[in-house]
């Protein structure tokens, strides 16, 4: 594109968003509330899915070797549990090292167990403590352990994992229709706000039509128009949200810190990388669909 | 420069009537053609076909010597750079001075803005309007209104005007210095058709008259008059 033809659409497109100033300034008012319900809504299934993703993080199966199996079982059981394809981590714990980590627990009662202290004494067992690569893939992997030969029980918190996850799929899936719908809902309702702006200048459109302007001529202005409206109808929400999300930050940390919320700049970055990019582009979408119409002379 | 053959144009069924039943015209470079009839005689219908608003059911238009029928819709505002086209209702943008209403049908084809400047105040001259450049629209009498919308027509130096009805919001002597605005371009070489159902002054012109009635050709005729044919 010519230099003086973009100058010419960037002015024209100036001209018109201050010639409908109050149009302009709904249609901005359109963008500004469609990102603002959009990025809040970000942010928390960000933060949410974070707090699952630290939960998750932390399911892990233990497995408890049996007592009797002879030593190439387990031998072989360890070989298995290493070379298994799923398996992330594989710590491997020897009734002596529980025996220390329930003596911790106990700390002043630890007396209470002093006499299953020695190694022969010692009632707890080897266990190995697993991780899978996909936090999801543990109840499946969980029950294929179970049939190896030198296991004695596998428990991976089964009734609390199954809830959890379904509840994190719940989110994600609600989390996008939402955003999706709430994305439709905006370039329906700029395309309705710029169609008016579109039907204010139609004479000129015509003029244009009749004195030989390119459709592309035409249309350059109104997606310029389109675009200056969404992205000043990002900076709003972006401005707000900051705001709002700094507050919430602090207020979090001072009254429920066991939650940890991701930190603000993290968010905020994201943020700006998602609205003014959407918000432009539901501009120029909203302002192509309106001025098709038009173009038909 | 025009050549129509067995033109048809039908909108919507049958039953509907047809706008415009087998019509053949040529019309050469430079020439000043009257087209004229009653109203619903298919002048309008014509014009549009000109324009390549629409396109005809059946029958070639060349302008040029192209077929503008089967031209793509990307290049129809090509075809339309070289026919300055006139309207009855003027069709100024109020929100703008009179320069600037002549200067945008330049800008909008890319003309840079020194061609502009050098450009409009020469079309404003001929048409009388050099001294109300600056002037709004709404600040101007019809027929100088019209003259505006001449003047947008002509900046670009088309080899056709055309114009629908140029006349018809105008008293009869306002009427008068329109067509002899028209007559000056068409001397100086511009290809000049009007649409219109002004009989005196078509007849005042003696130029070629083309009458249609009911979609149909009925007269062609060079120094043709309107008023005897009724």
């Amino acid at each position: 594109m010519h230099i003086r033809s973009l100058l010419y659409f960037f002015g024209e497109a100036l001209k018109s968003i201050l010639r409908n100033g109050w149009m302009s300034l709904a249609s901005i008012a359109v963008v500004a509330i469609t990102l603002l319900i959009l990025g809040s809504f970000m942010v928390l299934n960000r933060n949410v899915n974070e707090i699952t993703q630290h939960i998750k993080e932390d399911i892990q199966i233990v497995l408890y070797v049996e007592d009797e199996a002879p030593e190439e079982v387990q031998l072989e059981l360890q070989q298995k549990l290493v070379a298994h394809p799923e398996m992330q981590e594989v710590r491997f714990v020897s009734k002596s090292e529980a025996m220390e980590r329930l003596i911790d627990r106990l700390g002043d009662q630890a007396h209470l167990v002093e006499y299953y202290m020695n190694e022969e004494s010692n009632p707890l067992r080897h266990s190995y403590e697993l991780r899978t690569r996909v936090p999801e893939d543990v109840p499946q992997v969980a029950q294929e352990l179970e049939t190896y030969a030198g296991v004695d029980y596998v428990d991976y918190g089964s009734g609390v994992v199954e809830p959890l996850f379904q509840f994190t799929g719940v989110v994600r899936w609600v989390g996008f229709l939402f955003m999706g719908g709430l994305a439709l809902t905006a370039v329906f309702l700029i395309s309705h706000t710029i169609r008016l702006t579109v039907y204010i200048r139609r004479k000129e459109i015509m003029i244009m039509k009749y004195v030989g302007a390119t459709e592309w001529f035409i249309r350059w202005p109104f997606i310029f128009e389109g675009l200056i409206l969404g992205f000043v109808g990002s900076l709003i929400p972006l401005f707000i949200i900051q705001q709002g999300y700094q507050s919430a930050v602090m207020w979090m940390q001072e009254n429920i810190y066991f939650i940890s919320m991701l930190h603000p700049e993290a968010v905020m970055d994201d943020l700006v990388k998602t609205l003014i990019p959407l918000g432009m582009i539901l501009g120029v979408l909203g302002s192509g669909i309106s001025v098709r119409r038009f173009l038909k002379v | 420069m025009i050549e129509i053959y067995h033109l048809y144009k039908q909108y919507g069924s049958e039953s509907e009537g047809t706008a415009l039943k087998d019509i053949s015209l040529v019309i050469d470079r430079g020439e000043f053609v009257f087209i004229v009839g009653p109203s619903g005689a298919g002048k309008s219908t014509l014009m549009k076909l000109f324009m390549r608003e629409i396109v005809p059911t059946r029958g070639s238009i060349k302008i040029f010597g192209r077929d503008i029928t089967k031209l793509k819709n990307r290049q129809v505002p090509f075809l339309r750079r070289n026919i300055g086209m006139v309207f009855q209702d003027f069709r100024l943008l109020s929100d703008r001075n009179i320069f600037d209403n002549v200067a945008f049908a330049l800008q909008v084809i890319g003309t840079p803005k020194r061609e502009i400047r050098k450009r409009v105040p020469t079309v404003l001259e001929m048409v009388g309007l050099k001294d109300k450049a600056l002037k709004k629209p709404d600040e101007l009498s019809g027929g100088e209104q019209q003259r505006v919308s001449v003047a947008r027509a002509l900046v670009n130096r088309p080899a056709v005007l055309m114009a629908d009805e140029p006349t018809g919001n105008l008293d009869p002597q306002t009427s008068a210095g329109i067509m002899d605005l028209f007559h000056e371009i068409n001397i100086r070489g511009t290809t000049v058709i009007v649409a219109t159902h002004a009989k005196e002054q078509v007849d005042r012109m003696q130029k070629r008259v083309v009458i249609l009635e009911g979609g149909c050709l009925v007269s062609d005729q060079e120094r043709g008059v309107y008023s005897n044919a009724y």
